[in-house]
């Protein structure tokens, strides 16, 4: 137990470079959502549903694969209250995927909202609907089922070619090609080659194979996924629901209910933290197959039991690395080859696998040759969809305990190796122009990359010494060090596209308008600042709405690390664009030419002084004065990617591990991190703290657990503690000063990237206590002191 | 059945159910500032306090809070907002789910505990979970808010 | 949990007559009931029963069953005659919110098998009362139970003692994995191991092992450590193995003895 936490005492905040640049950006704007969000002001979905909303319930599997062969509703039908039971009969036939991604997905449309076979204990068999609450449950334990109840396939490393198929439907099919064979329970497939890795490595004086077993983890957002739904005064359908992505969910809606786009309106309220785990439509289906049904409101909060056993977890994966290296420690050649297991359905299956191998293997770009390749197979486990990190986290915590491995091997310093390996500024990687999330990636050159000086600053901040990475402090307890680096991306290119509209009000403020969804992080605060410093004013006058599909501009959605990059672009481009249709506005009513007016501190000027006008009489005048010259001045701009920089950072970590009991604490965690320009430093490094913590849950704590039988153990917050706050001794990150020439403002993503090096630095960190290579994710307590006996038992004989 | 409760110096008239908890017969009457996140009593979203003692509402009996005193966030807005300025002012409000329950349990802290330890702080606030912050904005926030409110 | 019906007695004799002659089910902190599936025909609220307290006699110390965690925990008369001993073992169980409302009665009554408190009850050779004035040992009630219903009014402990807690968690907010506690009672040693993860039990072998001396040598300390994991039974749960389990209560009774006798 941590007792003594004031012995590393919290970072002090640093200057950057670009808080000096810049009048709103770099500059620690609070969240101008934050004071309602602490007073509790209704904000959430289940906040705000109204009073007389039917209260949804789901009927689910007790099975971890079964055929339904009957459902009887009468009983629970027969109780006073109760609206509605729809079971998969009342659906269309039609298969869809639940990944909030873009069009085509990349996803298998594997899956109907309701079938007549179940594939994990949780799948969804029927909707109840009733005027309350208890009578709602009590419904939905009086819906009578009847199941054929088939052998499971739990195992994912026995999930390929096994004989139990487990989906055979013939409906069921892949968008375009991602190598999805559901008769070999394969949901996608891809390998790729750069040079000849076999040849490279046999070459290669020093080889090293390091496998790692990284396990499902829940995103735990602490609002569950909630909605709610009603017909508007046109016979529209309108959902107010926790989603990260509006857009991608009215679309797979439509699909799934078979309903015209133009019939959906959807509506992000506040959300309570995402994670990637509200990038699905889990709860939607389910409230509008109700209202469309009975034409009341409905709603749905799911239980904290129902989002851990039937929303989605992280990709389990096994990932297998090969290295080959000079004696020097110059890396000729990676192997790494990944088995994923996506659980019952195949949401983003191939673009988890994929960032396994396209936001890690760039790293390290200096490599003769690099291959990758393996399956997303299904089981009958809750599906695995996106979670941050999003297969990098899995993928980098192969390679770098693989790099730490090399190391030892060679015997020189694990930071010296990488430094003489990793990617810098102007340089690029094949991987890059190969691999993309589901089709072929985009080329690029790196134009901002300080791996360099994150890893000086955080070794300075650990006080890494290699000489001196583990060391005893009491009779059986050691101290230790690790570290690993990481890279991510900011946003798809050319795939992600955000939008932004800003209108020029009456008295003299703007509503920026965007699709963007902001999870809690401080999105709406961000693109707002952006907003402001291009106009030139300041964060109040910029009023924000965001994430309504009839009444923002479009958005993909908050994921990829992408608001930032894409969404802010887009803000970029409409404050330089409605700026430039004001100088006009003013110009024609100066009667001089554009190019004479300047626009500052809230007033338009001529070059010469000779006219002045306020930006707050001009507001009037545009919208009230001016006669035939009267007008909205507003833009409308868009942006795609053409590239995807990615952040970088550099984790490193103290550890105490006690070899008596195998706990181990992380007594210090520092993160370096690159993330181009911080809009907003605060909202960056909070990211990254939280990121952190949430890597350290996977690498020590988090685990989700089943029985024989395929039911999930470790269903809920008293059988999955996620992090407390005196589980860990301190965090401290840093920004360094960086500037991404493609990003607004220099920026670049801060949102996953932080959840990344954790799993590796903390398994390198316990290879430098004990000499042992933990393989098999988390390292708990039991795990770790095994694996010590283990050794002992094996060096005595 | 109905109960009487005094809720932010209000008094209420509200009907329950014996069996049910605090959390759902206070979100209906309309004080939806108690959220509502995990139905385990784990995450301290429900706090609120009760004759001024923070307690989970998700597992206390509505019945057994008739007669009594229960403060949400909103009967301690104005310390609350106060503590919002700290807590905005280092980004670490995020979702802000956790939020109320939190800050209610901050200012609690505040009252029993005289200038505590960082380790005194993260074990009087241990029952509030946060998945966003990584908690090291709100010890921040934390620090800074006793130091300006004491002096 | 469904309630049909409510009633919060305000003697213990009403209490008593609606457990006993009405089937009623007390209810002491409340607390999990929501994560209960059961339907209770008639909840018996402890709450006006006055239970809530610890005071002081001459040779021992009383503790109403409707005292809160947070009460033990912030006890200034039990640090004063027990140590740390409490707030460590319970003040790890999630957070002050909990424990302003969990109950001592509540715990003993439950026989849970992750409790902290019941394994810290029993090394400090607590009691339990039953009402009225049903005397028993706590370790005993905690391995065989009562038969037929009952109401405990209240815990009764010795004076002081020279006491100390260890368990492993996973992490801090988690149930243990294994704990111990030890006391040295003046004139002998008492050590109890819960979470196993059945409920708490005396090692009593351990305890022969360790006599009347207080400063037993280290031979004795790391002897008794050893029994400990020898005579009693260890089960499996998603936490840990038995293996485990049994593994590491030595090394934690160890530690508790060396951090009591210094």
């Amino acid at each position: 137990m941590i007792d003594n936490f004031d012995s590393i005492p919290p970072a002090d905040s640093k200057t950057l470079k670009a808080t000096q640049k810049f009048n709103v950006i770099a500059h620690d704007i609070a969240k101008i959502d934050g004071e309602g969000l602490v007073l509790g002001r209704p904000a959430f979905a289940d906040d705000l549903a109204p009073a007389n909303a039917l209260y949804v319930k789901l009927v689910r599997s007790p099975h971890a694969f079964a055929r339904i062969i009957s459902i009887d509703p009468s009983e629970a039908l027969a109780l006073p209250g109760v609206a509605c039971v729809l079971t998969w009969k009342d659906c269309p036939r039609v298969p869809i995927t639940r990944a909030g991604q873009g069009n085509p997905e990349p996803s298998p449309h594997d899956r109907f909202i309701l079938d007549e076979y179940v594939r994990y204990v949780g799948d969804e068999v029927a909707v109840v609907a009733a005027e309350d609450e208890a009578t709602a449950e009590k419904a939905a334990m009086l819906v009578k089922v009847q199941y054929e109840v088939l052998q499971p396939v739990l195992d994912f490393e026995k999930a390929l070619d096994n004989p139990i198929v487990i989906h055979p439907e013939p409906e069921i099919h892949e968008m375009f090609p991602i190598g999805f064979e559901p008769k070999r329970n394969i949901a996608a497939a891809y390998n790729m080659e750069i040079g000849n890795v076999e040849q490279e490595l046999a070459k290669s004086p020093v080889q090293v194979e390091t496998t790692v077993h990284t396990q499902a983890q829940q995103h735990v957002a602490l609002e569950p996924h909630t909605a709610f739904s009603y017909i508007d005064i046109h016979g529209r359908l309108v959902i107010v629901t926790s989603t990260q992505n509006p857009w991608h969910t009215r679309r797979l809606l439509a699909l799934a209910l078979q309903m015209p786009l133009r019939q959906i309106r959807i509506i992000k309220p506040r959300i309570g933290g995402g994670f990637g785990g509200k990038q699905h439509i889990h709860i939607e289906p389910y409230v509008a197959m109700v209202t469309l049904k009975t034409g009341k409101p409905a709603r749905l909060a799911l239980t904290r039991r129902e989002v851990f056993e039937a929303t989605f977890t992280r990709h389990e994966m096994r990932v297998k690395v090969r290295l080959g290296a000079n004696s020097d420690g110059k890396l000729n050649a990676i192997d790494m080859q990944v088995l994923s297991n996506t659980g019952a359905y195949g949401e983003h299956a191939l673009t988890v696998f994929m960032v396994a191998g396209s936001k890690t293997l760039p790293l390290y770009n200096k490599v003769n040759a690099v291959r990758f390749g393996g399956h997303v197979v299904y089981t009958n486990k809750v599906s695995a969809g996106a979670f941050r990190g999003y297969g990098a986290i899995q993928g980098l915590t192969g390679l770098e305990s693989a790099m730490d491995e090399l190391a030892h091997k060679i015997g020189i310093d694990p930071v010296e190796l990488r430094r003489k390996n990793m990617i810098h500024e102007g340089e690029t990687s094949d991987v890059f122009r190969i691999m993309g999330e589901g089709t072929e990636g985009v080329a690029m050159t790196i134009e901002s990359c300080k791996l360099e000086e994150c890893i000086a600053r955080g070794k300075e901040l650990i006080g890494w010494n290699p000489d001196r990475l583990v060391w005893e402090v009491a009779p059986g307890k050691v101290r230790a060090m690790g570290m690993a680096i990481a890279m991510q991306g900011s946003g798809l290119p050319l795939i992600d596209m955000g939008s932004a509209r800003i209108e020029f009000q009456d008295g003299g403020f703007f509503k920026l308008h965007v699709g963007a969804t902001d999870l809690g992080t401080g999105s709406d605060t961000i693109l707002a600042q952006i907003a402001a410093e291009e106009l030139g004013v300041d964060v109040e006058s910029i009023v924000v709405y965001s994430s309504d599909t009839d009444n923002t501009p479009f958005d993909v959605g908050a994921y990829a690390s992408s608001t930032t990059y894409v969404s802010g672009s887009a803000v970029v481009k409409a404050a330089r664009s409605l700026k430039k249709k004001l100088i006009e506005a003013v110009a024609q009513k100066f009667g001089v030419d554009p190019a004479f007016v300047i626009f500052d501190n809230k007033t338009f000027k001529t070059l010469n002084g000779s006219k002045s006008l306020s930006l707050y009489d001009f507001s009037f005048d545009t919208l009230y004065h001016d006669g035939e010259r009267m007008k909205t001045i507003e833009a409308t701009e868009s942006f795609t990617g053409a590239k995807s920089p990615p952040p970088y950072l550099a984790g490193f970590v103290e550890i105490e591990l006690d070899k008596e009991t195998g706990k181990v604490e992380v007594i210090h965690y520092v993160s370096v991190a690159d993330v181009g320009t911080p809009i907003n430093p605060n909202l960056a490094t909070i990211q990254i703290e939280g990121a952190a913590l949430q890597g350290i849950g996977l690498a020590l704590y988090e685990d989700v657990r089943y029985s024989e039988r395929g039911h999930m153990l470790s269903h809920n917050l008293m059988t999955y503690a996620i992090p407390s706050r005196e589980d860990v001794g301190r965090i401290t990150v840093e920004l360094v000063d960086s500037y991404e020439p493609s990003g607004p403002f220099g920026a670049k993503s801060a949102g996953e990237i932080g959840i990344d090096t954790p799993p590796a630095a903390i398994s390198n960190a316990i290879r430098n206590a004990i000499g042992i290579r933990l393989t098999d994710y988390p390292f708990t307590p039991e795990r770790v002191l095994m694996a010590i006996d283990k050794a002992k038992t094996e060096g005595a004989n | 059945m109905t109960i009487t409760i005094y809720i932010n110096g209000k008094r209420e008239i509200l009907e329950c159910q014996p069996g049910d908890m605090l959390t759902e017969v206070l979100r209906k009457a309309g004080y939806v500032e108690v959220k509502k996140g995990c139905d385990t009593a784990s995450c301290g979203a429900c706090t609120v306090l009760i004759e001024d003692k923070p307690v989970l509402s998700c597992s206390y009996l509505a019945v057994r809070a008739d007669g009594k005193r229960i403060t949400t966030i909103q009967g301690v807005a104005e310390e609350a907002k106060k503590f919002a300025q700290f807590l905005t002012a280092e980004g670490a409000d995020q979702c802000g789910f956790c939020a109320p329950g939190f800050a209610l349990t901050v200012l609690s802290m505040k009252k029993e505990l005289r200038n505590p330890s960082e380790a005194e702080i993260r074990h009087y606030l241990s029952g509030n979970l946060c998945r966003c912050s990584g908690y090291e904005g709100q010890i921040r926030a934390i620090k800074k808010y006793l130091e300006a409110v004491h002096d | 949990m469904e309630i049909r019906e409510y009633a919060r007695p305000k003697s213990m004799d009403e209490a008593m007559h609606l457990i006993h002659e009405e089937h009623g089910t007390a209810i002491g902190g409340s607390a999990w009931l929501r994560t209960n599936t059961k339907t209770v025909m008639l909840g018996v609220d402890l709450s006006d029963l006055g239970l809530e307290y610890i005071r002081e006699f001459q040779d021992h110390i009383e503790i109403g069953a409707m005292t809160t965690y947070r009460e033990l925990e912030t006890s200034l008369l039990l640090a004063s005659r027990f140590g740390k001993i409490f707030s460590t073992a319970v003040g790890h169980i999630v957070g002050i919110q909990l424990r302003s409302i969990i109950t001592v009665g509540g715990t003993v009554a439950g026989r849970y098998g992750f409790s902290d408190l019941n394994t810290t009850l029993c090394a400090l050779g607590a009691r339990v009362v039953f009402y009225p004035n049903i005397e028993e040992d706590l370790a005993s009630f905690i391995e065989k139970g009562y038969a037929g219903p009952f109401l405990i009014e209240k815990i009764i402990l010795p004076s002081s003692a020279r006491a100390a807690y260890q368990q492993m968690r996973i992490s801090e907010n988690d149930f243990p994995i294994i704990n111990t506690a030890v006391a040295w009672m003046g004139t002998e040693w008492r050590v109890a191991a819960g979470s196993r993860p059945a409920a708490a039990r005396l090692c009593r072998n351990a305890m022969k092992i360790l006599a009347d001396s207080a400063n037993p040598s280290n031979e004795q300390i790391e002897a008794a450590a050893q029994e400990s994991s020898k005579e009693l039974q260890f089960g499996s749960d998603i936490r840990a193995s038995a293996t485990y389990r049994q593994k590491i209560l030595p090394v934690l009774v160890r530690r508790a003895l060396l951090e009591v006798r210094g």
